[in-house]
């Protein structure tokens, strides 16, 4: 179901994500999604995520259909033509793909084929407007579609703890203007940081998904730090995952402070999409702690 | 052959001018003229069309300049800061250039700038000449693959492992008036039988991370970096001071016969104050003049004058009247030391007088004479050695430093002494890293004189480019180092000055360079004036090998010598055989700018080359020609091959006679 | 704006046949030309490989007028050679090897581009020739340049401390027209309303 019906429906939006294997063989990553499925709305495939080479996620999709779970079909500018991105999104529509989300991309230096020639013909908001010209039954050139044009729930990412935040506001707004109804956001750790975000964009009426990574130890939170667009860890938050390694290493401490984020961020936005990275059976258990539960 | 136009931008439409322009209504319009097509106007059409739009939308253009090369970021700057005021009245400028233009403007300025062009797309075209061939600048060029046709370029796929299949009639599915790059590779290959090397290659996969962030920086920026070290253009000519630089001064014993012309020297030309029969002796006066800037001259040898003539000159067109001596090979010498003949006991007066009395001029090649130099009604505070020896092959003043730093620091303080200083440098270009070792150990300690490594660099040794470089000083462009409150000397002049005081002797010798193609015994020679090139040829054993030239003087400034019975003077510092640039015809300027990038004058060379030709000689003066100093930089990189220093040369002739 | 860098000696010896002649163009070396880098791989190929028979150095080998003139003056150092390996960019190698088409013409090296395309000042700025100049409303700055993306309507977020995600010497384009557009007081307001889609027709 889209995500805008639920969202008029008054209800909390709760996804995850998932990244489709390097190989065919899905079997492993369908299991994941069917243990976080029952908790969650719907669950996000990845688009050769971070530039790495993986099982194409619309593919991915459609596995996840076939087991009645709500797949979030993730499309990146870097790898395709506009040709190529048309063709996909009308294959999506004719899968029943409900709920598309439009990114640009990063860029193919940061992944394992840093030779390869990086696409980008589209970004993220003429991607939005490429969407929004099928849906009125054209393709970019103008062209008509043949017969009743698709219809998805467009949504798009912000990061809503960058430095300077003032780019991605301009940028939100374009993607808004552009066609975008909800967004997901970047890993968040700064709760005031993103009170101020939400109050900002409180205008422009969009729903917000607040983005939560679990950390998985202090070198992870150090490395985002550091490298990560967008992600600050605040200090005491690393000390914690210091404080007690064991407890950290089995994932306890993450676990923790994801739920004590879900529970404080959630007044302040209208979901919550968490990006496990490879710890979806801790989804649950975060869900969990957080009080929240799905409403489907 | 037709040249084609590479013109890198258009005017926008109309109505995209004025959406642009809609919001503004005051208006600075800046323009490029465009480069790469042959250079035929000055005017910029597009600037006529674009006050017609202005005017009709009821704009006002509050001014207008157009500008060559607006991407010379260095050359630009310049030229908007002195534009400040008008461009401060307007609500935006308005630049009809390419986007480099556009773009190094509005790094410039801090006004909004608008793009009144869209750039033209030129697909690869990257030569400095108007021919079609493309390159794509992959990175990883697979020419020697293909025949030398690209086919990352020609090919509208940029396929790099063979057709596509498209193709029709040779002609590609893109476009049937575009070859099949792959037919024509093939065909290529066919003729020369080595379709089998190509189809034996493992698949080709392209790296488009070829011209990542970090190689730019690493490989592209530090080129730039370098590019503008010091001052602005010159160039990076092949040294080959290996050739002599290892060889220690050696003497080459005085000839039969000296001819001696009555000008060595920038100036009036001197009166001979000898006649036919005269006896004389080595460091005799012979010539001298009343003229306010003149030197006087002196018989290198002892022995009989055997005439008093006009004779061919070295560096001149016309004979120059010349005293014949024949050497009787006593030695007899007509100076003495004096013995108030140091740095300690000379007054100011005694070594201005010295140097006087010894003729000495700039021996470096513009032979000015040095007593009038020191004179300077101007404040001076710095006298400034000039060790750099830019030209290639040049060795006469590298093994100067290297054999007589003594007398060269000496002479050095000489002259700060007669000028009235306290500060003396002496600049070393750093690809002579043991002379200044050598000058560095002289002179520790000593807090008046320094000794400055200088970049290597073509013309480092202009003057105007080292008091630049060493103490950063701006000689106002047609003025002199006098006005910066600096004196340049030459490290032979140095020497010649501390002779002058403590020997007495007069500037009669000199160290002279000789080497180059064909030369067989090259060397660093001392050489009395007035000994006949065509001697050293003989000496040296110098054969010119054909497409080569013997040169006087330095292997970029110095004066071809097709006569060798010329004599040695003042300012011959090289001998120096090189080769000839090919016999090629001049074609038009096709404004690909290297002149400009290299004139380490700031000028315009193409622009001055225009002008000459259209024999206007008051823009030829206003973009000024005066200011040239003859280095040469521009006809050396010219990829039309304009002879552009004989150009400059006779226009300056031209302008200074048309005002007498 | 082309420089070149030599190819490894490796890349080039497989390729020498019989009689071989090295040609290197010198025109745009006040730019950059890997003069010396040249001279030790002339020395290296001299001791590798037994039939070189010379050594030609012309500039501006892209006039195809004077390096068809120069082709007669070297007639005899030409003749002699099989296969010439030429050191100069892309555009000169062609030159050549389309005017001595009966011979083996190799490259010497690989051509790189220098950002100011229009072959005269090495600038930092640079221009695509897109064909469609956008920059009016990004305060000068060039959006397909300036973006490792080239991305037209924004920045992609990938940047952190205002450097780009491909790396951190390079600045985030789009950072930088945000930052001047403020500076300059511009509005950004047609910037936000449309949608930029690059029509690569008028760069092809």
């Amino acid at each position: 179901m889209k995500f805008t019906e639920l969202t008029k429906n008054g209800k909390f939006i709760i996804t995850s994500e998932l990244g489709p294997p390097k190989g065919f063989h899905i079997e492993k990553a369908l299991h994941e999604a069917e243990v976080v499925w029952p908790y969650v709305n719907a669950i996000n495939v990845t688009d050769n995520q971070s530039s790495v080479m993986r099982l194409g996620g619309l593919a991915m999709c459609k596995a996840l259909l076939e087991k009645n779970i709500e797949p979030v079909f993730q499309v990146t500018c870097r790898d395709r033509n506009r040709l190529a991105l048309q063709s996909d999104i009308l294959s999506a529509a004719l899968f029943g793909i409900d709920n598309l989300l439009l990114l640009t991309g990063d860029h193919t230096t940061l992944g394992d084929h840093k030779d390869a020639k990086p696409v980008f013909d589209l970004d993220s908001v003429s991607l939005t407007h490429m969407v929004k010209q099928l849906e009125a039954g054209k393709d970019l050139a103008g062209n008509i579609l043949d017969g009743e044009p698709p219809k998805f729930c467009k949504g798009a990412v912000v990061s809503p703890c960058a430095e300077p935040l003032d780019p991605q506001l301009f940028k939100m707004e374009k993607k808004i203007k552009a066609g975008i109804e909800f967004f997901q956001t970047q890993a968040v750790y700064e709760v005031d940081k993103f009170d101020k975000f939400m109050k900002r964009v409180k205008e422009f009426g969009v729903p917000v998904y607040v983005g939560i990574v679990i950390l998985k130890g202090p070198g992870m939170a150090k490395f985002m730090n550091e490298n990560v667009a967008g992600i600050n860890v605040p200090q005491e938050l690393i000390e914690e995952l210091k404080k007690d390694k064991e407890k950290t290493k089995s994932g306890q401490t993450g676990i923790e402070i994801a739920a004590r984020l879900i529970k404080d961020l959630k007044p302040l936005c209208q979901g919550v999409h968490l990006m496990p990275l490879g710890w979806d059976d801790k989804v649950p258990q975060i869900l969990k702690l957080s009080g929240i539960t799905v409403d489907k | 052959m037709p040249k084609l136009d590479f013109t890198k931008y258009k005017l926008k439409s109309k109505e995209e001018l004025a959406d642009i322009l809609a919001l503004k209504k005051r208006i600075f319009v800046l323009s490029c003229n465009k480069c790469f097509n042959e250079l035929t106007s000055d005017l910029e059409p597009e600037t006529a069309e674009l006050n017609i739009l202005l005017n009709e939308t009821g704009k006002t253009a509050t001014g207008s300049r157009a500008l060559d090369f607006l991407c010379n970021k260095f050359l630009t700057e310049k030229t908007l800061s002195g534009l400040k005021e008008e461009v401060a009245g307007a609500d935006a400028v308005a630049v009809i250039a390419c986007g480099v233009g556009v773009q190094t403007i509005a790094g410039i300025l801090n006004v909004p700038v608008l793009p009144m062009a869209d750039s033209v797309f030129q697909g690869g075209y990257h030569g400095i000449s108007l021919n079609a061939e493309k390159c794509g600048a992959c990175g990883e060029c697979y020419l020697t693959l293909t025949g030398g046709i690209c086919p990352v370029v020609d090919c509208s796929k940029g396929l790099i492992n063979g057709p596509c299949g498209g193709a029709k009639n040779g002609k590609c599915e893109v476009s049937k008036d575009k070859d099949c790059a792959w037919e024509n590779i093939y065909n290529r290959l066919k003729g020369q039988n080595r379709e089998k090397v190509f189809i034996l290659q493992e698949p080709k996969l392209r790296n488009y991370n070829k011209n990542s962030a970090e190689f730019m920086d690493s490989y592209v920026k530090t080129i730039q970096a370098k590019r503008n070290e010091g001052f602005y253009g010159g160039l990076y000519p092949e040294e080959k001071k290996e050739l002599t630089e290892k060889l220690p001064i050696t003497k080459i014993t005085a000839p039969e016969i000296v001819s001696i012309p009555l000008q060595q020297h920038a100036g009036a030309v001197c009166e001979a104050l000898v006649k036919k029969g005269d006896k004389v002796k080595a460091g005799q006066r012979i010539g001298e003049s009343k003229a306010a800037i003149s030197a006087f001259v002196h018989s290198s040898v002892s022995g009989e004058v055997l005439a008093v003539e006009p004779k061919k000159h070295p560096l001149l067109p016309e004979p120059v009247l010349t005293v014949v001596i024949k050497n009787d090979k006593r030695d007899e010498v007509s100076f003495a030391a004096n013995s108030k003949g140091s740095l300690e006991l000379s007054a100011k007066e005694d070594i201005l007088k010295a140097i006087k009395e010894a003729g000495i001029v700039g021996m470096g090649g513009a032979q000015f004479p040095t007593h009038i130099k020191l004179n300077s009604n101007k404040p001076i505070d710095t006298i400034l050695l000039n060790g750099c020896e830019c030209e290639p092959l040049l060795n006469a003043d590298y093994r100067l430093m290297v054999e007589k730093p003594e007398q060269i620091i000496l002479g050095l303080k000489l002259l700060m002494k007669a000028a009235g200083v306290n500060k003396g440098i002496i600049a070393v270009e750093d690809n002579k890293p043991e002379a200044l070792r050598i000058l560095k150990a002289k002179v520790e300690g000593d807090l008046t004189v320094e000794v400055v490594p200088v970049k290597t660099k073509y013309p480092e040794g202009a003057e105007r480019m080292l008091i630049k470089r060493v103490l950063n000083r701006e000689v106002p462009r047609g003025g002199l180092p006098l006005e910066v409150g600096v004196i340049v000397n030459n490290i032979g002049t140095a020497l010649a000055v501390y002779q002058a005081v403590y020997t007495g002797e007069p500037l009669i010798s000199r160290v002279v360079t000789v080497a180059g193609e064909g030369v067989e015994k090259p060397g660093n020679y001392e050489i009395k004036t007035g000994m006949l090139l065509s001697e050293i040829v003989n000496i040296c054993g110098i054969n010119i090998p054909s497409n080569y030239e013997l040169k006087m003087g330095g292997a970029i400034m110095g004066f071809v010598q097709t006569d060798f019975e010329v004599p040695v003077i003042k300012g011959t510092n090289g001998i120096v055989v090189v080769r000839k640039k090919d016999d090629l015809t001049a074609e038009p300027c096709i404004k690909c700018g290297r002149c400009v990038n290299v004139c380490p004058m700031e000028l315009k060379p193409h622009k001055l080359v225009f002008y000459a030709q259209a024999e206007n000689w008051e823009k030829v003066e206003n973009e000024g020609v005066f200011n040239c100093i003859e280095c040469g930089c521009c006809e050396d990189i010219c990829s039309s091959k304009s002879h552009m220093v004989e150009i400059f040369k006779k226009s300056k002739k031209l302008i200074r006679e048309r005002k007498k | 704006m082309l420089i070149t860098q030599l190819k490894k000696k490796e890349d080039i010896l497989p390729f020498l046949k019989a009689k071989t002649l090295l040609v290197a163009c010198f025109g745009c070396k006040e730019v950059y030309f890997p003069e010396k880098e040249y001279k030790n791989i002339k020395e290296e190929l001299k001791t590798l490989y037994p039939g070189l028979s010379g050594e030609i150095i012309l500039d501006y080998l892209c006039n195809e007028d004077y390096t068809g003139k120069r082709l007669e003056l070297y007639r005899q150092e030409l003749e002699k050679a099989e296969t010439i390996v030429v050191f100069a960019c892309g555009v000169g190698v062609q030159t050549l090897a389309g005017l001595l088409a009966s011979k083996t013409v190799l490259a010497g090296c690989d051509t790189y581009y220098l950002p100011g395309f229009s072959g005269f000042t090495p600038s930092s700025y640079d221009c695509e020739q897109c064909g469609e100049c956008r920059l009016s409303s990004t305060a000068g700055i060039c959006p397909v340049t300036a973006c490792s993306k080239g991305l037209l309507n924004g920045p992609c977020g990938g940047a952190k401390n205002g450097k780009c995600e491909v790396s951190k010497i390079k600045e985030c384009g789009w950072e930088n027209i945000m930052n001047k557009i403020t500076t300059t007081g511009k509005v950004a307001g047609k910037l936000k309303e449309s949608v930029s889609i690059r029509d690569y027709k008028k760069s092809q």
